[in-house]
Formats: C-alpha cells, sequence, structure tokens
C-alpha cells in the first residue's frame, strides 16, 4: 500500500488550516466564551435543584459532558457534505473521481488535516481549561486510555454517516436541508445538547438503539468514569466498532450505488 | 434610501424577492427538504428544552411556562434575520472569489440590494412555531390579552429582531477584512441560542458583557420581562427597541464601511 499519497494530502490540509491563524483564534476565543455560557447556565440549573445528582449525574459531570461534547463537536465535523454538494452543482466531481484514489479516502484524507489542527486549536486547549476548571474532576487513569480509541471510532462513525448525507446530496442536489437534518439529528440523539442521562425513559432507550450516541456519549461516558473496568468499558467500544464496519460497510455499497446518479453537463 | 424614496424600494423589493421565490420553486426537492430540515430544527430545540425540565422544575426562579415565553419570543426574534438577511452566509465567498463586485454597479443602495437578494422563505415555519409558543405559554401563564399587551409584544420583538439582525451583518462583514471569516458569523449566529436564558444566570461581568458588548440579552431577555414581569421592570426594558435601531444603524453602517473600500480580486 502506498502511504505516501495519503499523507501528501494530510499534509497539504494542514498547511491549509494553519494558514487561517486569525479563524483559529476566533475559534478558541469562541470557545472560551462557550465553556463560560456553559457553565454559568448549568450552575443556574443545578442551583434550582433540590438534589445535588440528577440523573446520575453531578454538576461537574455535566459541565464536562457538556462542553467536551461540544468542542468534540467542532473538532469532528468536517463541512465536507458541502464540498460534495458544490461539486456535484459544479462538476467539479467528475475530476475527483479520476483522482487516482478512491473518492471515500480522497475526501477523508483532505479532510484530515483540519481534523489534525482542530484537534490541538480546539479539543486540547478546551480540555486542559476544563480540567483547572473542574479541579481535575477527570481522571489520569485508565478512562483516557480507553477515551482515544472511543473518540478515534466516534471520528470513524460520523465521518460515515456525513459520507452518507453527501451522498444523498447526489440524487437531491439539496445541500442545506439534508445537512440540516443530519446535524439536528445527530446533535439531538447523540447527546451533544443534553446528556442522555437526561432523556425520559423511553427516548433514552431508543437513543441508545441508534449509532448517533456512539460518535459523543460513548467516549464522553467512558471518560467520566473512575478506573473503569474493562467488562465496564468492553461492551460500550465493541458496539462502537460495531457501528464503524457496519456503517463503512454500508455507506460504501450506497455511493457505489448512488454514484451511477451523476451527470456532469461539460465542463 | 434618501434620495430614492421607501416605495420605490419597495417595488423593487418586491420584483428580486418573486426571482428568487421562482428560482427556490425550480429546485423542489430541495425546497420541501429545506422546510422539513427547519421544521426539524424547531421540534429538536423544543424537545431538549422539554428533556431539561424533566429534570429541572425551575431554572433561577423561572418556571417552565415562562421559560417557554422566552424561548418562543427568541424563535420570533430571529425570524427576521433568518428571512430577509440569509444572503450575509454567502458573503465570505462573494468577497473572496470576487463575484461582490456586481452589488457595486448598481444604482441602488448596496446594503439593500445584497441583503434583498435572497429570502429564505423556510423561516415562516419558524415564526409560526415561535408565535405558537408564545401563545401557549401567554395562555398557561394566564396573562391578560389586551390591545396594549399586544402592541408591546409586537413592538418589543420588532426592535428585538435588530439586535440579532445587527449582530449578523457586523459578524458578515467582518469578512471585508478577514480572510475566513465563517467562524466569526458562526460564533454570531450560535450566541442566540442563549438569548434564549434569563441573564440573571450569569455572574455580573458576563451580565456586562451580554447586555453591552455582545447584547443578546436584548433579543429576548429585556424584551420579555415588560410582558411578563411587569411589576419589576429594569430601566433596559424600556431602552431596548432604542437599543435595537442604534445597533442596526451601527452595523449598516460599519458593513457599507466594508463594502465600499472592497476593490474586487482584480479578475
Amino acid at each position: 500500500m502506498n502511504l505516501k499519497k495519503y499523507t501528501s494530502l494530510l499534509r497539504a490540509g494542514i498547511m491549509e488550516s494553519l494558514n487561517y491563524r486569525l479563524s483559529a483564534l476566533v475559534l478558541f476565543f469562541g470557545n472560551l466564551v462557550y465553556i463560560a455560557i456553559i457553565y454559568y447556565l448549568w450552575r443556574a440549573i443545578y442551583a434550582s435543584s433540590p438534589t445535588d445528582v440528577v440523573g446520575g449525574m453531578t454538576f461537574t459531570d455535566t459541565l464536562i459532558y457538556v462542553v467536551l461534547a461540544s468542542s468534540l463537536f467542532s473538532f469532528m465535523e468536517m463541512y465536507f457534505v458541502w464540498d460534495i454538494g458544490r461539486s456535484v452543482q459544479s462538476g467539479k466531481i467528475a475530476l475527483d473521481l479520476i483522482k487516482p484514489m478512491a473518492y471515500r479516502d480522497y475526501v477523508f484524507w483532505s479532510c484530515a488535516g483540519t481534523l489534525f489542527t482542530n484537534f490541538f486549536s480546539v479539543f486540547l486547549p478546551t480540555f486542559i481549561v476544563i480540567e483547572i476548571v473542574t479541579k481535575g474532576a477527570i481522571d489520569f487513569g485508565m478512562n483516557l486510555v480507553w477515551f482515544i480509541p472511543s473518540v478515534i471510532m466516534g471520528v470513524v462513525i460520523n465521518y460515515n454517516i456525513d459520507f452518507f448525507v453527501g451522498s444523498i446530496c447526489l440524487y437531491t442536489e439539496s445541500i442545506w436541508g439534508i445537512n440540516m437534518m443530519k446535524q439536528v439529528i445527530v446533535l439531538l440523539f447523540s447527546g451533544a445538547t443534553i446528556p442522555l442521562a437526561f432523556f425520559p425513559d423511553k427516548l433514552q432507550s431508543i437513543a441508545y438503539h441508534l449509532p448517533f450516541q456512539s460518535i459523543y456519549n460513548t467516549p464522553l461516558s467512558i471518560l467520566l468514569m473512575h478506573s473503569p473496568s474493562v467488562s465496564q468499558v468492553l461492551p460500550m467500544i465493541l458496539l462502537q466498532l460495531f457501528w464503524c464496519v457496519a456503517l463503512t460497510l454500508f455507506t460504501s455499497l450506497f455511493w457505489f450505488i448512488s454514484i451511477r446518479q451523476v451527470t456532469v453537463n461539460g465542463g | 434610501m434618501e434620495n430614492k424614496g421607501f416605495l420605490f424600494y419597495l417595488r423593487i423589493y418586491r420584483k428580486i424577492l418573486a426571482q428568487d421565490i421562482k428560482s427556490k420553486m425550480s429546485y423542489r426537492a430541495d425546497f420541501i427538504i429545506s422546510t422539513i430540515g427547519m421544521v426539524l430544527t424547531n421540534v429538536a430545540g423544543f424537545i431538549s428544552f422539554w428533556i431539561l425540565f424533566q429534570n429541572f422544575s425551575s431554572i433561577n426562579g423561572w418556571g417552565y411556562y415562562e421559560m417557554l415565553f422566552l424561548y418562543g419570543f427568541s424563535l420570533v426574534s430571529i425570524t427576521p434575520v433568518q428571512c430577509l438577511f440569509d444572503n450575509n452566509w454567502n458573503l465570505r465567498i462573494l468577497v473572496r472569489e470576487g463575484d461582490f463586485i456586481k452589488y457595486c454597479f448598481r444604482p441602488i443602495n448596496l446594503f439593500f440590494y445584497f441583503q434583498s437578494e435572497i429570502f429564505d422563505i423556510k423561516g415562516l415555519g419558524q415564526l409560526a412555531f415561535g408565535i405558537g409558543t408564545i401563545a401557549y405559554a401567554w395562555y398557561r401563564l394566564a396573562l391578560p390579552v389586551t390591545v396594549l399587551a399586544i402592541v408591546k409584544l409586537v413592538v418589543f420583538l420588532l426592535s428585538a429582531s435588530l439586535v440579532m439582525i445587527a449582530l449578523q451583518n457586523a459578524a458578515a462583514a467582518t469578512c471585508f477584512w478577514l480572510q475566513n471569516s465563517f467562524f466569526i458569523l458562526d460564533f454570531a449566529f450560535k450566541l442566540k441560542d442563549y438569548s434564549k436564558y434569563p441573564i440573571t444566570i450569569f455572574d455580573p461581568v458576563f451580565r456586562f458583557i451580554f447586555t453591552f458588548l455582545l447584547p443578546i440579552a436584548f433579543i429576548a431577555y429585556y424584551p420579555s420581562i415588560v410582558i411578563l414581569r411587569p411589576d419589576a421592570i429594569p430601566l433596559l426594558s424600556y431602552l431596548s427597541p432604542f437599543v435595537g435601531i442604534i445597533l442596526f444603524y451601527l452595523s449598516y453602517k460599519f458593513w457599507m464601511y466594508g463594502a465600499l473600500k472592497y476593490d474586487g480580486t482584480g479578475s
């Protein structure tokens, strides 16, 4: 396997996003404001509650969960559905398809650079800030070790869902609407807006049967555990693995069928 | 608008609007999907609101129906920015790729022509949803229904919407100076999600910021108080209509300042 073509796309992506240093700065400060808002909001919510623990979560748990969910979101969100949609509308997709690389891989590795820089400019600073604010509430133990593969699988699942949505664009030529629907469903059922622990039983069991909770809820739940045992974590990780494999197969197949839809008029 | 008159602009607006709606209707599937996406967004927003109140009975002394009123109020007051000023999202792309120059060659107000080009019909669903929410909360809170109250509501809704429009204009206009202003625009747009919470949950520093620097408190909190708690109206509530008008004027000047110094890309 020739890895060089992937690494050069990755490098190009990193260099491209480093070009927009100011936007990284805005992203960083925007994130700080966001953390502050979330902090005061949930503090007020918990202050109005008669008990300290709600739905099995303390204020600190909720704060870590909600803040990191949002930073995971801005770190993982690659916005490439828009690129696919635009390439279809402009006809650029014809050029992408004749590249000596599968389109799936091409899209993923083009975005991987942004993913890489976002990790350092968004996720890591947020993680450090929240660790300081909560006075070290996140353990540095096995939970962190499990968290890493869990996030990586979250990225893969998120990527697959986005790629599926991008494939739908080949039929509908609608980008905004489809993307909006995806975002709403993913954000709600992955626990990114409100932790899944707060959901009423019925909604919660629906959420646990959908792949979305594997994107944010699983890694974050693992992170919040205190020295978890293998038997606690393994079922969650295996479920993620299942979704990774199943979605990869499904979206590859769906793309293979959908790509026949594309018609490009001259150029 | 000084030299051409209001009616002239109204007539032009109607014509541009008709063209825009025609072109939208030619992508019927996209229109339908986008509308569903918008409805879904509002439904999901309401579901997360509802889930929150399943776990907590009040926030900082604000009960369920009062919060629902704030929520509906913020939905309605962000509708005009969604419907009438949606072209701001395209501004940075048009500026970067040089297409913005076409707006500079029209013998009408640049800002007016640019914003009138797109009317986002999807926002009307949100308007209906918001009005429904306000009406329901109004009924459950047993607030008196008088002509004066309705007039107050409409005046404060309109002026609150100017605040959001001003924020969005100013954020979009940064693209005349910055290369990638998407994050600023996105940040301003996300701020609106926090306008539905009472400002009293924040500490004084953030209360100051959200009142005077990033004035999201004027989107729902200060104007709503006039109707929700008529016994203790802060001075800032009475000022909110003027705040809306002044901010809108300033953002217009800022936008125009950037637009007039724009000198194309040379292509």
